[in-house]
């Protein structure tokens, strides 16, 4: 598996990336995978990253309404605030701050987790024993982030949008009734879907990259510490990445 | 019960970085500084992050534009989409994404090099060996973010808003000229000096933190791997809280 060859070339580890997806579907379609550690990994996931995602949604809300309220200070269009807001944080950064948060925390422990259980020889052990390793390790842990990670996004929205009533409303002084009018001015239903779908393929995607790095880790402690952090960088990259695409998809622009 | 036995760790936790922050100090005063440790570390720094970085602020000024002209396409204005790429882009998006780079790229290596030089004793035969761990190992790198974070930081800006102006000339069809000019009229010296203020308060948080992981993880590979996740995550959440406190503060 990965784990035996070295890495080569970029192209290379990104075949070998595809690959695992493949042995992920594999096995999960093969039904080898439990729903008891399913349903712990997702408790797990939401339990730890709850936190992290609500206090970091809500300053970033807080900066758009303070910068927001500057520019349309110039325009005497403080009203248009709540709904720019809302546009912003729904479309783009919700999903984005949920799941970097999620891959800094959840995806590199699944990584670390992995990393050890393959530097301990304990995923050797369950191969042995003719368990099936991804099936039994890898799917309900790329299943709980695919599930929570949309979850985490609705979450983050909310928390974004009460960030920005806090400074709107509590430190600017705009009527309650104001903001609230405009919050859904130009939100449509089709945007809190795009939200969700976004939530849900950075999930599926952070989730087989922390595991597939976790899975293929060597060389000792070294190699739990560099699987983390590439896990944390790449899946902040693929996420920008991606995020550009079904922005362009979702809301215009390419097509 | 259990929130407050959380707070109770922060606050735990904050004192113990800022004791290990001053332990360094003292360390440092007392060995000097190697600089040519400092500019190693530097090189690395800034070389390492330096392409996952371009990649990411291309990204993040292609999203800007996008998201930009979406919404002001709405309001009826979108000439203001150069204003909103200035804006958002130089004061909050780049030094925030330039910090979380740095913070996910040299900040867990450093973490999970101390955390394995921890594991292997290695920190512990420094110490028998009358050598300061702290000035050797934390000093160099810490000065090194300091240094070079600032100037990623202004290369993100550089890169995202060439990025930003080709999405909104080629991809979304709006007028060069006029965006252009939106756009230059809205970025000040004083929004670029903010930004590397902000980048180099980051900087601390990135280095300091990471070091903390590091320096006192648990021994074992599993160590490891938590050491470098908590640092990760205490990073992201603390440069995003200071950023708000700091976009108050710079422009309040």
């Amino acid at each position: 598996m990965a784990a035996t060859t070295p890495t080569p070339g970029p192209l290379a580890a990104f075949g070998r990336y595809g690959l695992f997806c493949g042995d992920v579907a594999r096995s999960f379609a093969g039904g080898r995978w439990g729903l008891a550690e399913f349903w712990e990994q997702a408790s797990t996931v939401t339990v730890r990253c709850l936190l992290p995602v609500t206090i970091t949604a809500m300053p970033f809300g807080a900066v758009i309404a303070f910068q927001g309220m500057a520019i349309l200070d110039m325009f005497t269009a403080q009203r248009m605030l709540s709904s720019m807001l809302a546009l912003f944080m729904v479309r783009e950064l919700a999903p984005v701050i949920a799941s970097v948060l999620v891959a800094a925390q959840a995806g590199s422990s699944f990584a670390a987790e992995l990393g050890a259980m393959r530097i301990k020889e304990e995923l050797d052990a369950t191969e042995v024993m003719s368990v099936d390793p991804v099936g039994w390790h890898v799917v309900p842990r790329v299943l709980a982030m695919t599930a929570v990670v949309p979850l985490l996004t609705i979450l983050a929205d909310g928390c974004g949008i009460f960030g920005g009533w806090l400074v709107a409303v509590g430190m600017h002084g705009q009527p309650h009734g104001v903001f609230m009018a405009h919050l859904a001015e130009v939100l449509s239903p089709f945007d809190l879907f795009a939200s969700t779908l976004k939530g849900l393929v950075y999930g599926l995607m952070i989730g087989t990259l922390a595991c597939w790095k976790g899975f293929g880790a060597s060389g000792g402690a070294e190699g739990v510490g560099r699987a983390v952090n590439d896990t944390v960088v790449l899946s902040v990259m693929f996420v920008l990445v991606v995020n550009y695409l079904l922005s362009s998809l979702l809301f215009g622009g390419l097509v | 019960m259990n929130a407050v036995a959380t707070v109770g760790l922060l606050v735990q936790r904050t004192g113990a970085c800022g004791l290990f922050f001053f332990d360094c100090l003292r360390s440092t005063a007392r060995n000097g500084v190697r600089w040519d440790r400092v500019m190693e570390e530097a090189s690395k720094v800034g070389f390492r992050s330096f392409f996952v970085l371009a990649t990411m602020a291309i990204f993040v000024g292609t999203n800007l534009a996008i998201q930009g002209s979406a919404a002001f396409a709405t309001l009826g204005a979108k000439s203001l989409v150069g204003m909103f790429v200035a804006l958002g882009g130089v004061r909050e998006v780049c030094p925030l994404l330039a910090g979380t780079m740095v913070a996910a790229k040299a900040g867990t290596e450093m973490t999970a090099q101390l955390a394995v030089m921890r594991t292997k004793d290695q920190i512990d035969a420094l110490e028998v060996m009358g050598v300061d761990p702290r000035a050797e190992l934390i000093t160099p790198p810490l000065l090194a973010i300091l240094i070079t974070l600032p100037a990623l930081t202004m290369i993100s800006v550089a890169i995202a808003l060439a990025s930003a102006v080709l999405v909104a000339v080629f991809q979304l069809g709006l007028d060069y000229g006029q965006f252009m000019d939106w756009l230059i009229r809205n970025i000040t010296v004083f929004d670029l000096a903010a930004a590397m203020i902000k980048s180099v308060c980051f900087a601390f948080v990135i280095a300091i933190v990471s070091g903390y992981f590091g320096f006192f993880s648990e021994r074992g590979p599993a160590g490891v791997g938590r050491a470098t996740n908590r640092a990760v995550v205490t990073m992201c959440i603390v440069s995003i809280t200071l950023n708000f406190f700091l976009t108050t503060v710079l422009y309040g």
